[in-house]
Order: structure tokens, then C-alpha cells, then sequence
């Protein structure tokens, strides 16, 4: 079988890696002809093409700029029969086309309970109450006083994955790992809101509020709330998108993307959690013994291979071969992230590239020269804690198959000769 | 063209087009327009509307079903614009009495109108909308509101500030909260009956107010419409392949149905009920999950706390690190880690439920909501 790339000698391997692509000549595969050299040459080159000659557009042909009208596979995508209606719905981040670990805003995943609030900031107010010496109202103005700070962080829901507990469903990690996104933050210490309203003693809990129609409301530990949460308005350094929560959301790193109340108006502080409709009918992981977790909210650690995917097949043939993927926890950074070929008999630790931020995406790769056979693949991410991801059969054994949401299990590709991916399982 | 200029164009082109449109023979359209509150969760009309999860309904009046453009209809709304169905005061009437049945095969959840003056009403409310509805002598009044609310949200929009400052605190911004402020927000109810209002409704009082705003999405008996979600039923369940968790079933309690009813329905029409109808609604459910037998059983904040719903005592906490996988945190196996062939024992391409792979219209298992 293919052999994976030795990571103590990368220049080395590279070597090789051309050597061997050389050795296989022209015969490459058939049908990759695009760039493919013939006798009077690659007609891009020998013949001037529309774009060498004429004029393209001026600045501001488009104020607010667009992707190449070539990326237009590039997008959301839902899955209808998930819910009943796409006003209370979720759709998917197309993990599979992207690189590095910040998501684009405009790809980053949506879900929604009573549509996307469309708020002037303006009217919007923030609201402090419960348990506090001053119950406060902030103005979006007021709240960009205050000192601010940048994080980076992923923002993955409950659910991600939901859909594969009882085994492959869905072709494509848009599908089974795409409500996941990582942007980064600008906003204000939920602890220094807080401290302005001066929290009483016995205020254990804080409850965010969105304005929008669900008035969607979680409970909040006190101890997250002056941890790391913060109220933001910016995400890649522009205002938050509408579905995002334009003008203000709740971050709290590393936990289910629920408690991240959008068009948050209201925090109250309270000495008991409140035990509402998203934290007992919803987002508790019911067992095989009919007994169910509740607040369950940190992530666990995961990963998912993005290319090749089902959505990203191999389309070059044999040959240098990058696999490409994404690693994250609640817990904090990921240390290591192991990559099988052969469906988890052997592992080779792959390579972390960019930034390694705490409760963020990392990028990994495992550069491997593929002979083209079959391959099944496999990562497996591991945090700085020490906990790593465990498979899918582990879960199941634990939990059962009713859980719907933490479905963290160690993913499967199915690389066929042709370069075709499939989502299956392993026994 | 200055904002004035704007706006008073845009005032009589409404003035006009109304005046064009009228009303549908007796109805109120301002009264339809309440009425529509109904049909809003599906449909929007009027300026800009678009298709949501019904197609936008500007121009009803002489529009042949099925006819809009990007809208995916079912196949028998297709069928029924083919065979020359075209939406006027008949047979709109005819559809939203009871639009199963007359257009069998119809994707539109809602049930139905039963009272004759609400269809009135709304048909004259949606003539409005429509250049070809037929004329009568009486007004439409859904146009000055629009451009009265604007006007009045522009107010309000100059008048605010836009940053406060006060004594004390560490850094003294913000303001205080007015009680009536903290009050108009704050409705959250705890399990030990904090928030609950004073108020009170009866099994038999919550039937009409749940057939009228809850069964469309949820069913007459809380069975679920679509995938719209069961809100009774499911007793013993929860270790089934297939665990119903309803109200009943699952729900620890029942706080959580008086304020999730208050803060977040009827879908599409948040905070319209009163507080007594959400008592009414929640002893209803208790009704529908066999907690209550009594029709007469009247709900109050006096004796909610009394009410225990089964599955109370199933809720456990999180102990995910207690899992062999998490709690041995060993290095994990890098060689030879598996002795038996390795196979493949499942594969997504054969349910075929992923979407644009030609298996849009399969459901698969398991809902994220």
C-alpha cells in the first residue's frame, strides 16, 4: 500500500515524491488532459486569451467584493429533510473548500429558530438583570467603550454529526462535520459587563437572551461567564453577519454553539440554572438506559480529513497525494493529530500548520505519494489535555445510538481506485 | 430623490394601488390583516416579498397556481396550475377552508380557515396586494400604518442615545433599567416556580386556544405535523430505536412548557397570548399527555408547582469523562493496532439520502432541532 511521507525529512520526501511522479511518465491517468503538454503546446500559453487582451472591470465594480464567479460551488448547503421548515433549520459549512482555519463570513454555517432577526443597531439594547447591585440597559455605543479584546475561536453545534450515529448517512463533510465555523472575535469581556453591574454573591448562573422571535435563552454557569465568555460585535474584523446575530452575540469558547445566543438583548443572573426548552426537551443526550446528560456543553476533541472527502474527490490520479484536514476541542489547542490510510491499523502523526489556538481550528496535512489503491481514511485528533477522539463503536457503547448530539467518533473515507470518496464505516 | 420626495411617493403609489385594488366583497382588510399573522410564518406580501417557506402572495388575485417562479411547489399544486387553476375570490375561498382537500397533495401544513368572516377578511386583506382583485366601495387601511410605523420608528431612532454614562460602576457606562423595562423582558420562568404570573386557565379553555394556534404545526392531539415537532404521546419510549420525547414522554418540567409557549409561540407570532391563555395551553398538554384527565382542571400559579412531570428523575449530569475512551487518556495504539481484516460494514451511498445526489426527496434518520 501507499506509503505515508517520513515528517523528519520533508525536502527529502519531495525529492522522491517527483522522482516517482516522473517514473510514471505521461501515463499519469487518462482523462486528466486540462494541462496536459501536447506537441504545439497548452493553447493557455501559445494562443492570447480574452483576459490577456481586454480591459477588465474598474475599482468599485464591486464596492462590497465577491468571490470568482468560478467559486460558485462554494456555499451553504442544507439538508430539507432534517427539519420541518427552513426558518427553524440549519445549513452547512462547506469545510471541504477551505484552507487554513478561519471560515469566510459568508460561509460560515446558520442556524436558526425563528429566522434571522434583521436588527437597526440603533434599537438595540443589551440588559443586565437578576442578581446584579444595577440593573443595567447598554447601548451598542455604550458597549464599544469598554475595553475590547480579539480571540479566535470555533463555534461548532451540538448536533454536528447528529445524523451518523447509527452509522454513514450523509456523502460529504460538509454534511457530517459542516456546522462547525472558526472567526475570529472582536468584543468585550462578558466578566467586565458584569463587574459594571456589580454581581451579588449568591449569582451562580447567567442567562442569556436573544431578541429575535425564539427568544432563544440557555443557563450559563458563572463560572464560564467570568472565564472566557465575550459579547461581540465583529467577526473577521467586520460587524457580525445577520445570521450570525447582527449586532451582538454571546461567545463561550469551546462549548455547543447553542449557548452562543444571537441578538443577545438580555443577561440575567440568577442562583439556580432556569432548565429551559433548549437545555431539557433539546441538547441533552439521552442514553441507552433512558436516562439523559444534562449540560453537557464542552466540545470534544475531533477531526475530519476535508480532501479528499466524497464532495472533494482525488481527480489527479496517482502521485503526490495532500490530505487536508481540520482538528478542534473545547478543551483548549490541539497537540497531535494522527492520519491512517489503511482504516486505523497504522497511524503516522500529521502536520499541524498555522496557528495552534486554544479552542480553535487547527489545519493538518499528511503529504503521501498514493500508488493508487484503495484507501480507507482516518484522523484522529488529540488536545493538549490528553484526551483524543475516540472511534464511533466506542461512542455507541457508551452511549447507544439516541444521543443526536457529541457525536465526536473518529470519521472514515472510503478512497476507491478512481479517486471516488465515500462516508462509510470500519469494522 | 430626498428622503421627503421618497416617501411621499411611496405613500400615494400605496394610496393608489389600493384604491386600484379595493377590498374583496365584504371583508375588513385591516381586520385580515390579523388574520395573516396566521399565514405569515409561510407567506409574505406586500413590498419586496419573497418566497419563504410558502411562495409571496403580491399579485394573488389572477395568478395561476403554481405559477411563481423559484418556488418549489408540490407536484399537485403544479398539476392543478396546468389544468387551469387560477387563484380568484372562489377559489381561493375554496382552498383555504380546507386546502387538503381541495387541492389533494398540497405542501401547505395549514389546516384551514373555519370562520367565515376570518376568510373575508383576509381575501380582502390580500386584494390589497393584488391589481387584478375584484373592486368594492370599502377602504383598505393596511396602507398608512406601514408609512405611519416608519415615520414613528425614525422617531424613535433620532430620540435615542446613543451612548449613556452614570455614577458608579467600574467604568460608569451604561444606565440603569427602568422596573418597566426589566419587566417588559424579563418573563423567564425557573422550575421552582420563579416568574410564574399571576393567572389561571382551564384544560377546557386551552382546547380552542391550542386547535386555533397550535394544531397546525403540532396536530389536534399533539402528534406532529410533518416534522414539526410530537408534543404528546411517547410514554416508555426512551430506550426504543425510534424514542418519542414529547412533553410527556421526556420533558423534566413543567416550566419549561409554560415559558417556552411564552416567549416563542405560536411560531411566527411570539408573545401574542395572553398569560392566562398560556396557562390554559399548558394544562391543555398536561391534558394531551394523560397528566390530567379533567377537562375542568384550571391551571394557576397556585398550584403550578403541585404538577410533576414522569421523567423528572431521569436527568443525570454530564459524565462523558468517565468513559473508558476519555478516562484512560492513554497514548493511543500507532502499529498494527487491529488484528482482524479490516471491512467496510456500512455505506452512506446506499441509503442515498445526501442532498443534490439525486436523493433529495428520501428522508434519513435522526433531526438536529
Amino acid at each position: 500500500m501507499t506509503e505515508t511521507k517520513d515528517k523528519g525529512s520533508p525536502s527529502l520526501s519531495r525529492r522522491s515524491l517527483l522522482k516517482a511522479g516522473l517514473a510514471t511518465g505521461g501515463a499519469a491517468v487518462a482523462g486528466v488532459t486540462a494541462t496536459g503538454a501536447r506537441a504545439e503546446g497548452d493553447p493557455v500559453i501559445t494562443e492570447i486569451q480574452d483576459w490577456n487582451r481586454y480591459l477588465g472591470d474598474g475599482v468599485d465594480a464591486a464596492p462590497y467584493g465577491l468571490p470568482s464567479e468560478f467559486e460558485s460551488e462554494v456555499v451553504r448547503r442544507n439538508v430539507p429533510w432534517l427539519t420541518a421548515d427552513a426558518v427553524a433549520s440549519i445549513n452547512f459549512t462547506p469545510l471541504h473548500e477551505l484552507d487554513g482555519i478561519i471560515t469566510p463570513n459568508g460561509l460560515c454555517f446558520e442556524r436558526h429558530h425563528g429566522g434571522v432577526a434583521q436588527i437597526r443597531p440603533q434599537d438595540h439594547r443589551l440588559m443586565i438583570n437578576g442578581l446584579v447591585d444595577t440593573p443595567l440597559v447598554f447601548t451598542m455605543d455604550d458597549l464599544k467603550r469598554f475595553p475590547r479584546e480579539n480571540h479566535v475561536y470555533f463555534l461548532e453545534c451540538a448536533a454536528n454529526g447528529g445524523m451518523e450515529w447509527r452509522g454513514s448517512q450523509l456523502n460529504g463533510c460538509q454534511f457530517t462535520h459542516g456546522m462547525v465555523h472558526n472567526v475570529m472575535y472582536t468584543g468585550v469581556k462578558l466578566k467586565t459587563l458584569l463587574e459594571e453591574a456589580g454581581v451579588k454573591t449568591n449569582g451562580k448562573w447567567v442567562l442569556p437572551e436573544g431578541a429575535d422571535a425564539s427568544h432563544m435563552t440557555r443557563s450559563v454557569p458563572m463560572e464560564k461567564a467570568l472565564d472566557d465568555c465575550l459579547v461581540a460585535w465583529k467577526m473577521n474584523g467586520e460587524a457580525l453577519r445577520p445570521e450570525q446575530g447582527y449586532p451582538l452575540r454571546l461567545v463561550v469558547p469551546g462549548w455547543e454553539g447553542n449557548m452562543w445566543v444571537k441578538w443577545l438583548r438580555r443577561l440575567e443572573v440568577g442562583d439556580q440554572p432556569w432548565h429551559h426548552r433548549e437545555e431539557t426537551s433539546k441538547y441533552t443526550d439521552l442514553l441507552d438506559t433512558g436516562k439523559a446528560r444534562r449540560f453537557t456543553w464542552v466540545m470534544d476533541p475531533k477531526s475530519v480529513i476535508t480532501s479528499p472527502s466524497p464532495q472533494m474527490p482525488i481527480s489527479h490520479g496517482k502521485g503526490p497525494l495532500v490530505i487536508s484536514g481540520l482538528a478542534w476541542s473545547g478543551n483548549g489547542r490541539i497537540k497531535r493529530v494522527d492520519v491512517s490510510i489503511d482504516g486505523g491499523r497504522n497511524w503516522t502523526t500529521a502536520r499541524i500548520d498555522g496557528l495552534s489556538l486554544s479552542k480553535s481550528l487547527h489545519r493538518f496535512y499528511l503529504d503521501i505519494d498514493w500508488d493508487g489503491s484503495e484507501l480507507l481514511l482516518q484522523s484522529r485528533a488529540m488536545d493538549e489535555h490528553g484526551f483524543y477522539q475516540p472511534t464511533k463503536n466506542e461512542l455507541r457503547a457508551a452511549r447507544g445510538e439516541n444521543s443526536i448530539y457529541h457525536n465526536n467518533g473518529i470519521q472514515t473515507w472510503y478512497v476507491q481506485k478512481d479517486g471516488t470518496v465515500e462516508n462509510v464505516e470500519v469494522g | 430623490m430626498s428622503k421627503l420626495v421618497k416617501s411621499l411617493a411611496l405613500t400615494s403609489a400605496l394610496v393608489a394601488s389600493a384604491m386600484v385594488a379595493g377590498s374583496a366583497s365584504a371583508g375588513d382588510a385591516a381586520k385580515g390583516e390579523k388574520v395573516f399573522k396566521k399565514c405569515k410564518a409561510c407567506h409574505a406580501v406586500g413590498d419586496g416579498a419573497k418566497n419563504k417557506v410558502g411562495p409571496q402572495l403580491n399579485e394573488i388575485y389572477g395568478r395561476a397556481a403554481g405559477s411563481i417562479e423559484g418556488y418549489k411547489y408540490s407536484k399537485a399544486m403544479i398539476a392543478a396550475g396546468t389544468d387551469g387553476l387560477v387563484w380568484d375570490e372562489d377559489s381561493l375561498t375554496q382552498y383555504l377552508k380546507k386546502p387538503k382537500d381541495f387541492v389533494k397533495g398540497t405542501k401547505m401544513a395549514f389546516a384551514g380557515l373555519r370562520k367565515d368572516a376570518d376568510m373575508e377578511n383576509i381575501l380582502a386583506y390580500l386584494a390589497t396586494f393584488s391589481s387584478a382583485a375584484p373592486s368594492s366601495g370599502s377602504d383598505s387601511s393596511s396602507a398608512e400604518p406601514t408609512a405611519e410605523k416608519e415615520a414613528l420608528q425614525t422617531a424613535a431612532a433620532t430620540s435615542a442615545p446613543t451612548s449613556n454614562t452614570r455614577e458608579g460602576g467600574v467604568f460608569g457606562l451604561g444606565r440603569k433599567a427602568t422596573d418597566a423595562e426589566v419587566a417588559a423582558w424579563d418573563i423567564d420562568i425557573r422550575p421552582d416556580g420563579q416568574g410564574l404570573p399571576v393567572g389561571s386557565g382551564s384544560v377546557a379553555d386551552g382546547e380552542p386556544i391550542y386547535t386555533d394556534n397550535c394544531a397546525v404545526c403540532h396536530g389536534d392531539f399533539g402528534e406532529g405535523v410533518g416534522r414539526w415537532p410530537i408534543l404528546a404521546g411517547g410514554h416508555d419510549t426512551l430506550t426504543d430505536d425510534r424514542p418519542e420525547k414529547t412533553i410527556g414522554s421526556y420533558w423534566p418540567y413543567l416550566s419549561t412548557v409554560y415559558d417556552y409557549v411564552r416567549r416563542a409561540m405560536p411560531f411566527g407570532n411570539a408573545r401574542s397570548l395572553s398569560d392566562d391563555d398560556v396557562y390554559a395551553i399548558t394544562a391543555y398538554l398536561l391534558y394531551l399527555n394523560d397528566i390530567v384527565d379533567d377537562e375542568e382542571f384550571v391551571l394557576s400559579n397556585e398550584n403550578f408547582l403541585e404538577v410533576r412531570l414522569p421523567n423528572e428523575e431521569n436527568f443525570i449530569p454530564d459524565a462523558r469523562y468517565e468513559e473508558p475512551h476519555y478516562a484512560e487518556k492513554s497514548e493511543p495504539c500507532m502499529k498494527d493496532c487491529k488484528a482482524d481484516p479490516i471491512e467496510i460494514t456500512m455505506r452512506a451511498a446506499i441509503l442515498d439520502v445526501t442532498p443534490e445526489d439525486g436523493g433529495d426527496d428520501s428522508a434519513g434518520v435522526g433531526a438536529v432541532d
